[in-house]
Parts: C-alpha cells; structure tokens; sequence
C-alpha cells in the first residue's frame, strides 16, 4: 500500500482542477470500446483498468487515504462519479470498494481489516454480495440460510439469489440467520466467505438480454472460520443497512437516461419520427422529464456538497429515474419499430442503434436497489408521514 | 447578515417568504376568496395597496423608476406563498406582465410617470396582447394602429386580458404600416369598450374593443423590435411566474389531501394507510418535488437574463412542468376526498378551479412543451 503521505490531498483542490484532472484521466486511459457499456462489466475486461486505477491510487475514491483511498469528501464524491458517468466509464465488479470494504472498516476487527482490505484494493478479492433468497427479496430480513455455531465455525446451509457476478468473484459477503426466533431483523450475522470453501456452488442465470451476470449459490454444510464474523453476532442486519442513501442518489442519477435520450433522439431524427406531432409530443414529453429529473438530482447533489445528510427523500430520484429511464426505453423499441425487435446493432440511415439491450437493461432498473414499491413504502412513511 | 453576497440573497429571500407567509396568515383567507369569485371587483383594492406598501408589486420595477429592482427569484417566492391562499389580487397579469413590457418600453417620459405608480398600487394597468384562442406569438396581432394627430387611432379586439376587472389602463399591442407598436391606452379612452367573461376561479378575462380608439403620441410605449422584445420578455416572465401560481396552489392542495388520508377513517383505519393511497400520494409529492426543482432552476436561469430562445426555453418548461403537476394534483385532490370534494363548500374545489385557469392561460403544458421541442430541438411544430 503507498503511504498516505505520498497522496496529494484532493479535497484541497478547487473543484474545477479536480474535474479537469479525473476527467483527463478519464479519457487517456478507458478503454474506448468499454464506453457505456450497458452490461455489468464483468472482470476480465475490467481487470486492466482496475490496474490502472490502483496503480493511479483511485480504485476507491470512498476509502480513507491511510488505506490507500482517496478520501473524497462528498462534493468531490459527487464530481468523481459525475466524470465516470460523463464518459461512460463502467462500474468494474466493485461492491468490495463500495460495499464490503468499507463495512469492514467500521465493523471489522483489526485482523480483518488487515488482511481483507489490501487485497481487496488490488484486485486479488472480488467481492459478491449474498443478501437475496428466493423467499426473501424485497423482505429481505425474512432471509433464511442458517449458519450455526459449532465449535470455531459457523456451518452454513441455504441459498442466495441474483448475486451479481458472483462467478467473477472470490469471495461472497453473505446476511445467514443464526438465530431463530424474536423479531426477523434480529439473529442475523454478517459473514466473510471464501468461494472456493467446499460445499459452494455456483449456478449462472441466464437473463432476459441474455448474459449469465447473475447466479444462485448454493451452501451445502459450507463451515465458515468464525474470525471471519464482521460485527455483533446476531447484529448483521445493523452492518448492512449501514450503507444506504448515497446508493440511492448514485443509481438516481439522470446521466443514464440522459445517454439513452440523446441515441432515442438520434434515431427518430434519422428516422423522420420527430415530424410525426404524435411521437414527438411523447419524445418532448420524456425529454424534460429526464431534464427536469435531472435538476431534481442537482437539489440532492447540492445538498450532499453541502456535507448535509440525506434523507428518506432522497428514494423519489431512484423512483423517477428508473421509471423515465424504462419509458424512454419502451418508446426507443416503438421507433425502431420492426428493427427494435432484431437484436443486435443496427444502422439506421446512418446512425448507430441498438433497441433491444437498452430495453431489457432497463427493466431491472426497478427491481434492483430497493423497487419502486418499495421506495414508495419509503416515502409514504417516512417524508408523507402515512399512517401504518 | 454576512457580507457574502450569496449568503445575503439566501437570507433575504427566507425573509421575503417568511412575511408572504405572514401576510396569507393574516392579510387573507378563503372566505374572502369565495365573497370576490364572480363579483365585477373580482380583488380588493386594499389589499392591493397592502401589496404595494410591502413592495411586492415593484419586485421587477427597476429602483429609477420606483421599484425595488429584484429579479424573478423574488417574484416567484410572493407568487406562490400568495397562491396557497389562492389570493385574488392580479399580481401576475399586472405586477409581472405589464410591469415588465412597460420597464421594456422606450418611452422614458411615459416609463418615470407610471411605474412608480405601478409598484405604489396607484395605477393597475392590464397587459391586452392576444387576440386569438391558442395563439401564443405575441406578433400575431391585427388590431390596427392608425398615424393620427401625431398619436395612433385603434381599431380592433383584445381577448383574454387577465386583470381586466379593475384594470385603469391597457398595454394594447397593435400593428401600423411601419410594424409592432406597444400602447398605452387609459381604460376610460373614448372608442374602447372593455367586457368581462367568467373565469372557473371566479375570476375573468376581458375582452377589449378598440373602435377608433385614440391614443396621442405621449401613450406610445414602445415600437418596432423593441416592442415585441418587451411582449415577449412579458410573456416568458408572465409564464414563469403562473409557474410559480401553480407551485402555491398544488403544495397547499397536496397538504389538504394528506391531511385528509391521516385524518379520514374508514373500514377501522385511517384511508391513508391503504398501499393503493399511498402509492399515489407518493406520487403526486414526487411530482410537486419535480415542478418546485425546475421552477428553482429555470428562475435562476432567467435571472441570469439569457438570450431570448434561452428565455423562452426556461421559461416553457416550468409552465409545462407545473401545470402538469398542478392539474395531477388538485384532480387527485377531488377523488381523495370522495364526495366532499365535489362540493363547493369544500375548498380542495378553489384549487382545482385556480390551476384550470392558470394552466390554460399563457399556454397549456402541450403548447409549451413544443415550443420547447422547437428551441431545444430545432424542431419545426
């Protein structure tokens, strides 16, 4: 790990350089063909640019500097994110660097943060996260894999669902129930598990576009070491809902539908739809709910500079967002009109279009993350103040 | 207060919506806005004036001329604390329409002896523009200004003149051989013959008839390009802050609907802790966060004083943007409340009247969206 001292001290830069800097980056080094990319992007084409950023000392721009982060503060948080997404710069499978590592750092015990936290950085530990069971999606805490105390191991039995990438990664990050009884939310524990421990199998699902980027695991008396409990025992549930909120307002960012307008728009000028007044009231219509959705995204960004915590409110921009996102994608596959239904990418009079990736990537898009009803629990209850 | 500018804005502007809250506590109530609805008064001269002595009515008035020399920012803040209480008084249709084509006039003389009046609430002069159903274009205009005696001789017909009802003059817009010309025409001017039509909000337009109608050479205010700069700065300021209107009224609107949802019992449980109803109420707040989020944002924009298409750009999106969000909002409203909201006792209908005539009036949202299509776009619609 490079000694913090040698890191130069990006918050105390002014904005403007800080953007100019990552946004250079940015765009010497990222792989051209990798640019919005619509798919997770799975490892081994990531893997070099995940070189390129550790080596550059920013593969987690969230980690403190002693760690070999960049320790943004949340203003240069928001401008880090903004130039990825500006350039199209995918998420390599990081949910180690946004996810688990910084857990460990909160709730991990000095061993584990010594051991886990360097080779997560360095790419050597992929991390997939083991919360979703076929009956526990959307109530998570109903989850129902047992890991059971015996000796110096927890004895894992169960299934996770829809883990992302999990056969990209080396280690999974995994909610078990080790306590029956009293309230769901209680008896859960928080583990650190080796993939290639015995009795773990991987299954790819197959999704609706057509790529295995999520599996089943299967744990068939899995025996995890118990050093590798983060937190409280029975306490899980309090580690992982330690990270909410700024996922909330990075996956309700109008950059995504802001992409898929401007290739919409590029095709229906090619195609002559923007003359029919019918299309074009519904294009118009979608265009300033992005543009629109898109300023309410600047008032959480403001506030986040501002170094103010979010709140619950913060679950319409995920809600508004993903929802734009899918009715720009359904009118995308109406304009391509027998072409949307051929996949592929297709030349129409010139211009590049694909209609039918964007469409399926759309759809999870409120599925993943807390759905919109969900997130519609969320507000009614917490910013509406409904009654139960 | 601070010294930074940007401290001292943010500070005077919670002031400015702290005593337009004060005011609506005090100043008003919705007993006075159901004694006024389709009385020929339509508003109160008095609270007019009280307006004036808080200087709200000079907000867009440069300070040479009387005002306070503020910007829409400032505007929008009075109008929508304003319209959550669904005040009656024309500060729209006279406080921004006319107040801003008259300070785009050229006619100094004219400009140094009535703005003051203006932003005192001495003189309410109505901004008479259109002439068409549905046409926006503030240059589509056939009433004829004739060269007489050094002045102009009007004939023709004004249609849908907010602020009419006690209007003491008129800002008529009229077309000589040589172009646009801006008119300042007293209401009481031989040859012009004001009517009233109902409004829903219990307001009205009027409707001006110009039939040879003098005006002397001192009542022109503006002519050629810088009149229809001055109609179409009025017009896309007038847009903006109807915005602002509709932002008051579907707030207030959506408090009373929650209110109501914690309140109502039904089936043993208070109707707002059915999912169906929450779903929707979440909905409608998105909508109202998404309305208030652009209007913030265009005003600025606008007070930035961009180039006209900017202008009209911004200022179409928060009127598409809010009257959308309005008419969602107090439609919703009704069916909230059941049966009770269909009754005229029950206010949740003055919300529902007021966003019809302010979503209708200066372009519906479709009308504004293609225009915005148009500008952003290049659209030709």
């Amino acid at each position: 790990m490079n000694p913090s001292s040698a890191r130069p001290d990006y918050n105390a830069m002014s904005d403007e350089d800080f953007r100019r800097e990552v946004r250079a980056f940015f765009e010497r080094e990222y792989p051209p063909y990798l640019r919005y990319i619509l798919h997770r992007a799975r490892w081994h084409d990531m893997k070099e640019w995940w070189r390129k950023l550790y080596e550059r000392g920013w593969i987690a721009p969230n980690w403190p500097r002693e760690r070999g982060g960049m320790a943004l503060d949340a203003g240069k948080m928001v401008i880090y994110l903004e130039e990825m997404e500006r350039h199209g710069v995918a998420r390599p499978p990081d949910q180690g660097i946004t996810q688990v590592g910084p857990l460990i750092m909160r709730f991990g015990t000095a061993a584990q943060q010594e051991h886990y936290l360097p080779r997560t950085l360095s790419g050597e530990y992929i991390w997939c996260q083991g919360y979703s069971e076929p009956n526990a999606g959307s109530d998570l805490a109903g989850l129902q894999t047992a890991a059971v105390l015996e000796g110096e191991h927890f004895v894992v039995n169960g299934q996770k669902i829809w883990t992302s990438l999990a056969d990209d990664a080396t280690h999974v990050y995994l909610l078990a129930r080790t306590r029956k009884g009293a309230k769901k939310q209680q008896g859960i524990s928080f583990l650190l598990v080796d993939l290639k421990t015995p009795g773990i199998t991987l299954r790819p699902i197959r999704n609706l576009a057509g790529h295995e980027e999520f599996c089943q695991v299967f744990f068939d008396d899995v025996r995890v070491p118990r050093a590798n409990l983060v937190g409280e025992l029975d306490d899980g549930w309090t580690v992982a809902k330690a990270l909410l909120g700024f996922e909330r307002l990075s996956i309700g960012s109008p950059r995504r539908p802001q992409y898929a307008l401007n290739r919409l728009e590029a095709v229906a000028r090619a195609k002559g739809l923007l003359d029919d007044p019918g299309f074009l009231d519904r294009f118009i219509a979608l265009k300033l709910d992005i543009e629109d959705g898109a300023a309410l995204y600047g008032r959480f960004v403001e506030q986040v500079k501002r170094g103010e915590p979010l709140g619950q409110d913060v679950s319409m921009l995920k809600v508004w967002t993903m929802e734009t996102w899918q009715r720009l994608t359904d009118l995308l596959i109406e304009a391509g009109a027998e072409q949307g239904i051929v996949a592929g990418v297709h030349d129409v009079a010139g211009v590049e279009a694909d209609f039918l990736n964007p469409f399926y990537y759309a759809r999870p898009a409120t599925i993943y993350g807390g759905s919109s009803e969900i997130q519609r629990n969320i507000l009614a209850k917490y910013v509406l103040k409904l009654p139960d | 207060m601070t010294g930074d500018p940007a401290s001292t804005t943010t500070e005077q502007r919670a002031m400015l919506q702290m005593s337009v809250a004060d005011f609506v506590a005090r100043g008003t109530d919705l007993a006075r806005v159901r004694r006024l609805r389709g009385t020929s008064a339509e508003y109160e001269r008095a609270v007019w004036k009280k307006m004036a002595g808080l200087g709200w009515l000079g907000i867009l008035v440069p300070e040479r001329y009387g005002g306070l020399g503020l910007g829409l920012a400032e505007m929008a803040i009075v109008a929508r604390g304003l319209a959550r209480a669904l005040v009656p008084e024309p500060l729209t249709a006279t406080a921004v329409l006319a107040a801003t084509a008259l300070s785009g006039a050229e006619n100094e003389a004219l400009k140094r002896e009535q703005l003051p009046r203006l932003a005192a609430g001495d003189v309410l002069p109505a901004l008479a523009w259109q002439e068409r159903t549905a046409e926006l274009d503030p240059a589509a205009i056939e009433t004829r200004a004739m060269p007489f005696e050094g002045g102009f001789k009007l004939n023709g017909v004004k249609r849908f003149v907010a602020g009419a009802a006690q209007a003491d003059a008129f800002l008529v817009s009229a077309r000589t051989t040589g172009g646009v010309v801006l008119l300042w025409l007293p209401r009481d001017a031989a040859g012009a013959q004001l009517d009233l039509e109902p409004l829903a909000d219990g307001r009205s337009f009027g409707t001006l008839r110009l039939d040879d109608a003098l005006v002397p050479r001192s009542g022109v205010a503006a002519s050629g390009g810088a009149a229809l700069e001055a109609l179409g700065r009025a017009f896309d300021h007038g847009c903006a802050i109807a915005g602002a209107e509709l932002a008051g009224v579907m707030e207030r609107a959506l408090e009373m609907s929650l209110d109501y949802l914690r309140t109502r019992v039904q089936f043993g449980r208070p109707i707002g802790s059915f999912q169906a109803l929450q779903h929707r109420a979440v909905d409608l707040h998105i909508h109202k966060e998404l309305a208030s989020a652009v209007l913030e944002e265009a005003v600025a924009a606008l007070d930035r004083g961009p180039a006209a298409p900017a202008r009209a750009a911004a200022a179409s999106r928060i009127k598409a943007r809010c009257a959308d969000a309005a008419a969602r909002i107090t439609r919703e409203a009704i069916q909230f409340h059941g049966a009770i909201g269909f009754t005229d006792e029950f206010d949740a209908g003055l919300y529902l009247k007021r966003a019809l005539v302010l979503t209708a009036w200066l372009g519906a949202a479709s009308w504004h969206r293609r225009r915005y299509a148009r500008l952003s776009s290049g659209v030709r619609t």
